[in-house]
């Protein structure tokens, strides 16, 4: 009933306001009058009777205004008036509130892009039936991987029925070529067990998935395309299911579009296609060894064939530590069956998360995240001092007009009130500006090029969890920067508006705003090192002496599978291409070879050695690999030291050769002549091998690190259906492109052809760009607290230089000389500068230790960053307070004086 | 005018209005006059006061308002009693007996 009438009259206050006022205004009026008519009966005379009972009423304003005042909804009015007050402020001080707004956009932006790409590379769960529960496997033997075998999958999904309610196993993507409707497309496909899709817990988009019942030797050759692949490549052909394909030149039926937003089990890489596990080696053969793969019984029960990964499902009401001590038991029944391979074993599961992100079990993102979330804190905690300050030199500045509207009547609460509601507006407005810039960032890095053929999902998409911390993190910036100056602000003493405090001298206020700028300075230069850190790291590998020349060289890289060609018929195909390449104008050198120098692919296999005993703890003998042909050491002009390269005489039919490199020379015939020696390879021990030249020493496999014994073998006696025709041209690569391709196009019309230039590579996932990204985003995060600290300095010390030019004006008309006003204020911004560089310095050497392992040669530490940094800091901070010091000095003693 | 007048407690404004309409609709000037007439002067209703707490009563729903006549046909805004006005009468007459009465008590024991 009386909640009824509350909301009636609320309601009624809201939106008859003026019949209200009107009809208030008519009963106050109606009461004097009834009161004179009263005064008249009593026998005053008419004039005086009004005059009276105006008297009696005391204000007829002031009584509506009570009335007013004492309605329900009445702060809802006072809301829009302060609103609408606070919008008049703000826009009458564009400059302040453009300075203000950008701050906090700056803060916020920041914040937003970088927790952008944490969600995106972290937080986003896989788009399947509760993720949470999907977990993969890790093994360890020598060390913790991924990677089982066939039989290992059978037993572990036999023993762990307690645990997991599904166990499936995924085999890693790899480069399929898929030719449907006369067109041949390159396709990263996965070949997974037929329950992967009833364990994700989704359906297909488009016809079915994998048939669960169907085992490995006896299942049909299907396929279940991606949906942005069938998107994209396919143009979401509706009639596609059903349709006969060709994959590698064997043919398929599609059968199934996984549902949209569904993109594999790497949380980087979009699986562009689904294949029964069976297919592993019969269709799908980039390995080394073009085996039958899966099809093959020996194969399928050969306990040391890694095959791919395991992923498992918890059942309902299993935690993972009941997980693990089921695993537990697997792991202890394996190593007593099969001590020879699993001597060591042992297994964990590890949740799946939002994907894995490496092939490892090791993954370096969640540290890499909490990195770049601390910077963008650190400029975000910028933002707010800086914000902090201007809106206390504001709050001073309106200490005037505040003491005013309390002398009238204005209640404290009130004006403090006022001052939140202007927080308010400026905080709403920087953080809609914020968010813009968050979303331009996200969308800069999403679109950062990436050289590389792989499907890769380098997008973060702007979804509510970065809404809710950017929301957060405004928050946060308005909680610590708003209601300090409000306070003050409103906490006016009337009498302060004579004493000293008024013109800025209080003591206190100073320590406020000098702490102020000394965390900004802190701050900014933790960030300035560790951005200095990651741009000398870069500057490293880039300037890494690579032992190759990459410049003018281009790369087409291509599997004849895809063609349906084979093994003969691609040795015809690669000769005619190598031949032709040489001939072609502009081209200075051309070679064949398996693997790209730190490209996607590495190979590596254990080796034999007559003679070679490795001491007790050591690995055993290991080398990386690549199949070439003869011009490639010209063609990345890597110097041969001694002995001889590859030949045409190498053929398939000639004892197998190897050319190694110095570190492998080095490594197993030490102080001998490795040239003549011998070994096998662990993959074909039938084959000897035999070293007939030494070259220098090159990056193969990694950027960084120790060079590894590696070794060079001749593509004709190791026949690969993936190659890459490399090109050293000796005019523009742009030239040369074309008529290579058109050359491809006129052996092999239907051929998937990925052309990247040598220098790209250099710069795709593998090379540069983890530390071009890094560098790139802390060296942002770093120029953005840098200009936030410049800001904030020159703002403070100018502030209160104008604050003293009271006290100058007195200093100097008792004859001081202007050099020692500037003194005075300049001493005092060099002590504030030197606390802050002090207390940043102390700051980045903790943060330091985090960035160390993503560093390349140069220590955490680095005295020569610290110095640099430092000393530029402090030249731009000592600069922003002079202006205002040498400014303050050139003051009129008269003026200063008059000064208020 | 009477020297005995008090300040109005928290409260009491409202049930002497109350207790003023609980016997026929009047309008502003006349309620305030009939409290200064049943208190002997005691209390002296300004309109300062008076008319904010009628319109809180009326928000409240313990009053209504209409336009009426005056005795000297001036048109004046009447205030009625509503039955959630009539109950609140009720309850604040009881809380108002008990005050006074504990009160009394307190005062007369040594």
């Amino acid at each position: 009933m009386v909640l009824l009438a509350r909301t009636r009259s609320l309601i009624r206050n809201l939106f008859c306001r003026r019949r209200l006022d009107r009809e208030l205004d008519r009963e106050v009026s109606s009461y004097v009058e009834l009161l004179a008519e009263q005064k008249f009966e009593q026998g005053l005379g008419r004039e005086e009777a009004r005059r009276q009972a105006s008297l009696e009423l005391g204000g007829a304003a002031q009584v509506q205004e009570e009335v007013r005042r004492l309605r329900a909804g009445e702060w809802l009015r006072t809301f829009g008036q302060d609103l609408r007050f606070g919008g008049r402020i703000l826009l009458h001080h564009p400059g302040f509130t453009a300075v203000a707004v950008l701050i906090f956009a700056i803060g916020i932006g920041a914040n937003t892009t970088i927790f952008s790409m944490v969600n995106g590379l972290l937080l986003r769960p896989l788009p399947v039936d509760k993720p949470e529960r999907l977990t993969y496997l890790l093994a360890r033997h020598e060390r913790w991987g991924n990677g089982f075998s066939y039989p290992d999958f059978e037993d572990i999904r036999n023993q762990t029925g307690d645990a997991f309610s599904e166990v499936a196993m995924a085999e890693l993507f790899h480069m399929d070529g898929l030719t449907v409707g006369g067109k041949t497309h390159a396709m990263w496909s996965n070949y997974v067990t037929t329950n992967f899709f009833s364990m994700m817990g989704i359906r297909p988009a488009l016809g079915s998935f994998l048939i669960p019942e169907a085992d490995l030797a006896g299942s049909e050759p299907v396929l279940v395309l991606g949906y942005s692949f069938w998107k994209n490549q396919l143009g979401g052909d509706p009639e596609i299911v059903g349709q006969r394909a060709s994959m590698n030149g064997k043919a398929v039926t599609i059968i199934g579009v996984a549902p949209e937003g569904y993109h594999g089990t790497f949380n980087l890489i979009d699986v562009q296609g689904y294949l029964p596990l069976s297919f592993a080696g019969t269709i799908g053969t980039t390995s080394v060894q073009t085996d039958s793969g899966l099809a093959d019984r020996k194969n399928r029960e050969d306990r040391a064939r890694y095959v791919g990964l395991i992923l498992a499902r918890l059942k309902p009401g299993v935690t993972m530590g009941k997980a693990q001590s089921v695993l537990d038991v697997v792991a202890s029944r394996l190593r007593t069956q099969y001590p020879d391979i699993h001597k060591s074993l042992a297994l964990r599961p590890v949740r799946l998360g939002n994907g894995l992100t490496n092939s490892t079990g090791e993954n370096p993102l969640p540290i890499v995240s909490a990195l770049f979330l601390t910077l963008a804190g650190m400029v975000l905690a910028l933002a707010a001092t800086n914000l902090a300050n201007l809106l206390l030199v504001r709050a001073l500045e309106r200490t005037r007009e505040m003491a005013v509207r309390s002398a009238l009547g204005a209640a404290r609460a009130r004006l403090l009130r006022q001052v939140v509601t202007e927080t308010a507006l400026l905080v709403l407005m920087g953080f809609a500006a914020g968010l813009m810039f968050g979303l331009g960032g996200s969308r800069a890095v999403s679109s950062v090029p990436l050289e590389t053929d792989l499907p890769l999902m380098f997008a973060f998409p702007f979804d509510w969890r970065v809404f809710c911390y950017s929301l957060g993190a405004a928050l946060m910036v308005a909680l610590i920067c708003g209601l300090l100056p409000a306070w003050r602000a409103s906490g006016v003493d009337l009498n302060d508006l004579i004493g000293d405090r008024a013109r800025g001298l209080s003591p206190r206020r100073h320590w406020v705003r000098s702490l102020l700028v000394i965390s900004q300075v802190a701050g900014s230069l933790t960030l300035l090192i560790v951005a200095g850190l990651f741009v000398r790291s870069l500057h490293n590998v880039q300037h890494i002496d690579l032992g190759f020349d990459p410049d003018h060289v281009i790369n087409f890289t291509m599997d004849a599978h895809h063609a349906g060609l084979d093994e003969p018929q691609g040795r015809q195909f690669y000769q005619q291409l190598l031949e032709r390449a040489h001939s072609l104008p502009g081209v200075e050198s051309a070679s064949l070879s398996q693997a790209v120098a730190l490209g996607l692919y590495n190979f590596g296999d254990e080796i034999k050695i007559p003679g070679y005993q490795e001491k007790t703890g050591e690995p055993r003998p290991y080398a990386g690999y690549n199949a070439v042909s003869p011009d490639y050491f010209k063609v990345l002009r890597i110097p041969i030291l001694k002995g001889r390269g590859i030949l045409e005489s190498d053929t398939e039919s000639a004892p197998h050769v190897a050319v190694i490199n110095q570190s492998m020379a080095q490594r197993f015939w030490p102080g001998r002549d490795a040239v003549g020696e011998q070994f096998t390879l662990g993959q074909d021990p039938n084959h000897l091998v035999q070293v007939v030249g030494i070259v220098k020493d090159a990056r193969m496999a990694e950027l960084t690190g120790p060079i590894e014994p590696f070794f060079f073998m001749s593509i004709a006696q190791n026949y690969t259906p993936l190659q890459t025709l490399q090109l050293r041209s000796s005019g523009t690569l742009a030239a040369v492109s074309r008529p290579v391709l058109e050359m491809i196009r006129s052996l092999e019309p239907g051929l998937p052809v990925a052309e990247v230039q040598m220098n790209q590579v250099l710069d795709g996932p593998d090379g540069f760009l983890i530390f071009r990204l890094g560098a790139g985003l802390a060296g942002a995060l770093g120029l953005l607290g840098l200009a936030l600290a410049i800001v904030g300095v020159y703002g403070v010390v100018s502030y209160s230089a104008a604050q003293r030019t009271h006290e100058i004006g007195i200093r100097m008309a008792l004859g001081a000389m202007p050099g020692q006003a500037v003194k005075t204020i300049f001493r005092q911004g060099v002590i504030i500068v030197g606390t802050g560089i002090t207390l940043g310095v102390l700051a980045a050497v903790a943060i330091a230790k985090v960035v160390a392992s993503f560093l390349v040669g140069v220590s955490a530490t680095d005295p020569l960053t610290y110095a640099a940094v430092s000393l530029s800091l402090a030249a731009v901070a000592l600069l922003a307070s002079f202006v205002p010091a040498h400014r303050a000095a050139k003051v009129d003693p008269m003026i200063a004086l008059r000064h208020e | 005018m009477p020297s005995k007048q008090v300040e109005l407690l928290q409260g009491t404004l409202d049930m002497l209005i109350l207790k003023t309409l609980n016997l026929r609709p009047l309008h502003g000037l006349a309620i305030a006059q009939r409290i200064e007439q049943v208190t002997r002067g005691t209390f002296q209703v300004k309109p300062g006061s008076l008319f904010p707490a009628l319109h809180r009563m009326e928000e409240k729903g313990w009053l209504t308002a209409s336009w009426g006549e005056s005795e000297n046909n001036r048109r004046a805004k009447y205030y009625a009693l509503t039955k959630a006005g009539r109950r609140q009468f009720e309850t604040e007459t009881e809380r108002w007996k008990q005050i006074s009465l504990a009160v009394a008590r307190a005062l007369e024991s040594n």
